[in-house]
């Protein structure tokens, strides 16, 4: 029982040790520089003194930025949503596919997120600027519309006005859902793979809708899924700036684009650090709820050692 | 009259399919693009003005882009086994056990996700030069070490969170079974949960390997004069102009992606058997 | 020693770096020439350039590698903040550098810059000579060479504008242009330009011209289509803008593709830049370094730079063998009397840096 209990206790360590070293020697401490940075000020162009001071959080709290940062939250949100709702039948066709289908639909949905993301970005432009691929369609149809009024005899329709699709607030969504759709699809299936489908032929036998079974039998059975998947996309949408930075228009500025210009232009990395922290405090807290919320329902195994 | 579908074919519904193809359309539509104008002979790339290779032999010969390519290449490699190992071990540690400072522990796994970028970019810069010097002038692959070690960090998160959710559904009676029949810890481990695991430490070290190949703000941060990676220098190129070299490049990547993943497919499909 | 092995893998290049390779991989240690001059050899036969893409001419640097042995790594860097962000925390091992006028000053304080021995570059003869006394940011060019120059203006597309736009007036103060309007994102570049509009001196670190100018702005922001980062002359070609706040050098390079493209520089004045050629402080190479500035400023070296750049050169001698249509270029080299108003950016400090950057978050959160 003893030898069983010291294999336990290696077997522990042996799992526990690797991760927690790496986190502390290779994240956690680069971070601690950082957020000792927040603490200090600029003392010269390249020297900063960590003086201790508050003023780097005391700006960062100001309306002006609160504001900004709202707006972040505001659009990694409306990003999220779009991703679970477009990103979930696609989860969905993956997992109830015939084995030679399946990898074949995870493939094409992976394939596309290893290009660059620049890349991906400038291929956006290429498709929603005034002289892109959807106007040019667009005008298309409506020469082809105007043709047709013409041979009825009413008069042709006016000049095509192109759409305005880049340069604003939808072009960074739909960069944004460009980008991270397969962040939730991945976990998603992930999810749904192990789902029982049992369970939903049983809910379909008893005379329970599709609709319904859905929601009342699959989406709280994935729900760990779901949330990781939700967690994957808000993130790092949240924290998004090259999209913003490449398709956004004059009023896209998201966070992220603020702490970037005081580590690059503006030269203020005590304020940058600042404003990186309380993004993080703000995140992390979340995610502390949302670990408090399932603690009960929790899926862990939860052995002591 | 149609045959009535079972219940669970989803991916015979026409919504179904119409929902797929869309999104297909919507995901491929702009790469197609990409690498149609790869071919196009105008140097800013803007309108099509006619069919062209030279932007490929332009790539074959430039010997920086090629340089960067391997590197993003290897990096990807390397950050990606170190995360699975890691990542696993991380989800199954939070999965399995209850410890004391389990949801400190908890956390710390996950801040890797939570931290922008930039932040993390910017203390890996002062980590390696302030308290770590990583020396400039190591063999390749050893002088990459920096970018793999930040790569690691802000990668075996997921791979954790993925290993996690498909623990979730691992029916412990079956360990526990295969421990009465005499196995110990780590034959139980390697045979039992193992395979368990296998879908998700797939889907793990795929996504690994895309957030590494694709991450630019974080090498940036860490990459030195010899170190160049892929995303850095593309970026320098498309801040300057884009070009069909740029192109000729990503659609380059594309293709060594996809036989990459064939391999991957490929072996897979052997061990099923 | 790692571009000695990716070489290797990656096929037959150069004899000599094929040469280098097996021996590099037999010995393991890097080859060097011994051909020439005794200073030189002590050093690695290596040059580590730090420079902005397509920023140098096509052939340069095996131009370099042929005359001297040495062989040249460029890195690329997109802007100068990037520069002085990489440099700030250790010079990573760069031996030449090209930072931006206003950058020298910077660095200059900042104590990240080698000056330069002028005894080492005989060439700095072909110099212009108003480069080298006009030189507010770094005087007697200790530290830094002018590589090239540049100067902001409006780069615009005839057909779809009313005779010469010759006024800052149609970006920052009208909506004759509406939404076909692009201005740099650069707070700098941006606002002190705003300055010279308003009347005064872009070196003018006046909070109360800042604030001005940031009012007018966000008045203006309805009509601007995009705040660009260096990429305004995609966006005039492409039709997407009309008007476009940009460099000469770079609305040059366009001009050689739509003949319906031309650029002016604002009658108010505008804010000239200089690139420069400077050596870090720790760089593993510094003879190779001075080696390598002093060939740049060759002038068939300066002259295939140029050909290939597009930019305004300020080695005279270069200049001297380009073809008429660069030397009398109005782009390039546009009239004397508009540069007349236009001046070099001091570094105005870090204060007002930090002013013009919330200036431009709260532009850009309007």
């Amino acid at each position: 029982m003893a030898s069983q209990k010291k294999e336990r206790r290696l077997a522990f360590l042996a799992t526990a040790l690797p991760p927690i070293a790496w986190v502390v020697a290779f994240f956690l401490a680069p971070l601690a520089i950082v957020w000792a940075y927040s603490f200090g000020q600029n003392v010269s162009l390249t020297e900063v003194d960590i003086s201790g001071t508050f003023a780097n959080y005391a700006r960062a709290l100001q309306p002006l930025y609160l504001g900004i940062f709202a707006k972040s939250i505001f659009v990694a949100g409306i990003t999220t949503l779009l991703c679970l709702i477009i990103g979930f039948p696609v989860a969905l066709s993956i997992v109830f596919a015939s084995e030679r289908w399946r990898a074949w639909i995870l493939l094409l949905i992976m394939l596309p997120f290893w290009t660059n993301l620049l890349i991906r970005t400038y291929a956006l432009i290429a498709v929603l600027r005034t002289q892109g691929y959807v106007n040019f369609t667009l005008e298309w149809f409506w020469d082809q519309g105007s043709w047709l009024m013409t041979l009825v005899g009413l008069e042709p329709l006016g000049d095509f006005t192109p759409l305005q699709l880049l340069y604003n607030n939808f072009a960074v969504v739909f960069g944004l859902v460009y980008v991270h759709l397969p962040f939730m699809v991945l976990p998603l299936y992930a999810a749904l793979d192990r789902l029982d489908k049992s369970l939903i032929e049983a809910s379909l036998d008893l005379g329970a809708g599709h609709i319904r079974t859905l929601f009342l039998i699959v989406v709280p059975l994935a729900l760990p899924g779901i949330i990781s998947g939700i967690i994957i996309t808000f993130v790092p949408a949240l924290g998004a700036y090259l999209t913003p930075d490449l398709l956004g228009g004059p009023d896209s500025q998201m966070i992220a684009n603020v702490i970037e210009r005081q580590f690059k232009k503006a030269n203020d990395w005590p304020f940058g650090a600042a404003l990186s922290f309380l993004l993080m405090y703000a995140t992390f807290a979340a995610i502390a709820l949302r670990v408090y919320f399932t603690r009960g329902k929790s899926t862990d195994a939860g052995h002591g050692i | 009259m149609a045959t009535r579908r079972a219940p669970l074919e989803y991916n015979r519904a026409w919504q179904m399919k119409l929902w797929l193809f869309v999104v297909f359309f919507f995901l491929y539509a702009p790469l197609v693009a990409l690498v149609v104008f790869s071919f196009n002979d105008s140097k800013r790339n803007i309108v099509w003005r006619g069919f062209t290779l030279d932007y490929y032999k332009k790539f074959f010969n430039n010997e920086d882009l090629l340089i960067a390519f391997a590197n993003s290449l290897t990096i990807a490699l390397f950050a990606t086994l170190i995360s699975l190992v890691i990542g696993a071990l991380a989800g199954i540690l939070l999965w399995r056990y209850r410890f004391f400072g389990k949801t400190a522990v908890e956390g710390a796994f996950t801040l890797p996700i939570v931290v922008p970028e930039i932040c993390m970019g910017v203390s890996m810069l002062l980590f390696f030069t302030r308290v770590l010097p990583w020396p400039n002038d190591l063999i390749w692959p050893f002088s990459l070490g920096s970018i793999i070690i930040a790569h690691v960090s802000f990668c075996f998160p997921f791979v954790a969170l993925v290993v996690r959710a498909r623990l979730a559904s691992f029916n412990q009676e079956q360990e526990e079974a295969a421990r009465d029949l005499g196995a110990n810890d780590w034959q139980a481990f390697r045979d039992v949960l193992l395979p368990h695991l296998k879908p998700a430490l797939i889907a793990g070290a795929l996504l690994a390997f895309t957030l590494s190949l694709d991450d630019f703000v974080i090498t940036f941060f860490t990459s030195g004069p010899d170190t160049v990676t892929f995303p850095v220098k593309v970026y320098s190129m498309l801040r300057f102009s884009v070009t069909p070299e740029v192109n000729a490049a990503s659609t380059m990547l594309i293709v060594v992606t996809i036989v990459l993943m064939a391999l991957m497919m490929l072996i897979q499909g052997r061990g099923r058997k | 020693m790692s571009d000695e092995r990716t070489k290797a893998l990656f096929g037959p290049h150069s004899r000599r770096s094929i040469l280098k390779g097996l021996g590099a991989a037999a010995v393991g240690i890097t080859l060097t020439g011994r051909k020439h001059s005794a200073w030189a050899a002590d050093e690695e036969k290596k040059l580590n350039f730090y420079n902005w893409d397509t920023y140098i001419g096509e052939t340069t640097l095996e131009d370099f590698a042929e005359a001297s042995g040495i062989d040249v790594n460029m890195s690329l860097f997109a802007t100068n903040d990037e520069l002085f962000a990489k440099l700030r925390a250790g010079n990573p091992g760069y031996d030449v550098i090209v930072p931006g006028s206003e950058f020298v000053q910077r660095m200059i304080e900042a104590k990240l810059l080698e000056p330069l021995d002028h005894s080492k570059i005989p060439n700095i003869k072909n110099i212009a000579p108003e480069f080298m006394e006009d030189a507010p940011f770094d005087p007697g060019r200790k530290y830094s060479l002018p590589y090239t120059w540049l100067v902001i203006g409006i780069g615009y597309r005839k057909s779809k504008v009313d005779g010469v736009p010759d006024s800052w007036k149609y970006l920052f103060d009208s909506d004759k242009y509406a939404g076909k309007i692009t201005v740099m994102s650069d707070a700098s570049e941006l606002f002190r330009n705003c300055f010279k509009y308003l009347g005064g001196s872009l070196n003018d670190a006046s909070p109360e011209l800042l604030k001005k100018a940031e009012a007018m702005l966000i008045k203006q922001k309805p009509h601007i289509k995009a705040f660009h980062e260096d990429n305004g002359q995609d966006l005039l070609l492409s039709g997407e803008v009309d008007l476009a706040m940009e460099y000469n050098g770079d609305i040059a390079q366009i001009m050689t593709e739509d003949d319906d493209i031309d650029f002016v520089v604002p009658k108010e004045g505008a804010m000239k830049q200089q690139d420069t050629l400077a050596i870090p402080k720790g760089a593993p190479h510094p003879e190779n370094a001075h080696k390598f500035i002093n060939f740049i400023f060759e002038p068939e070296v300066g002259a295939e730079i140029s050909s290939t750049i597009l930019y305004p050169s300020p080695n005279a001698a270069a200049v001297k063998l380009m073809p008429a249509d660069y030397r009398d270029n109005k782009v390039i080299f546009p009239p004397a009397d508009v540069m007349a108003k236009c001046e070099w950016p001091n570094y105005l400090g870090p204060e007002f840096s930090r002013m013009l950057d919330e200036a431009m978050t709260r532009l850009r959160a309007a």
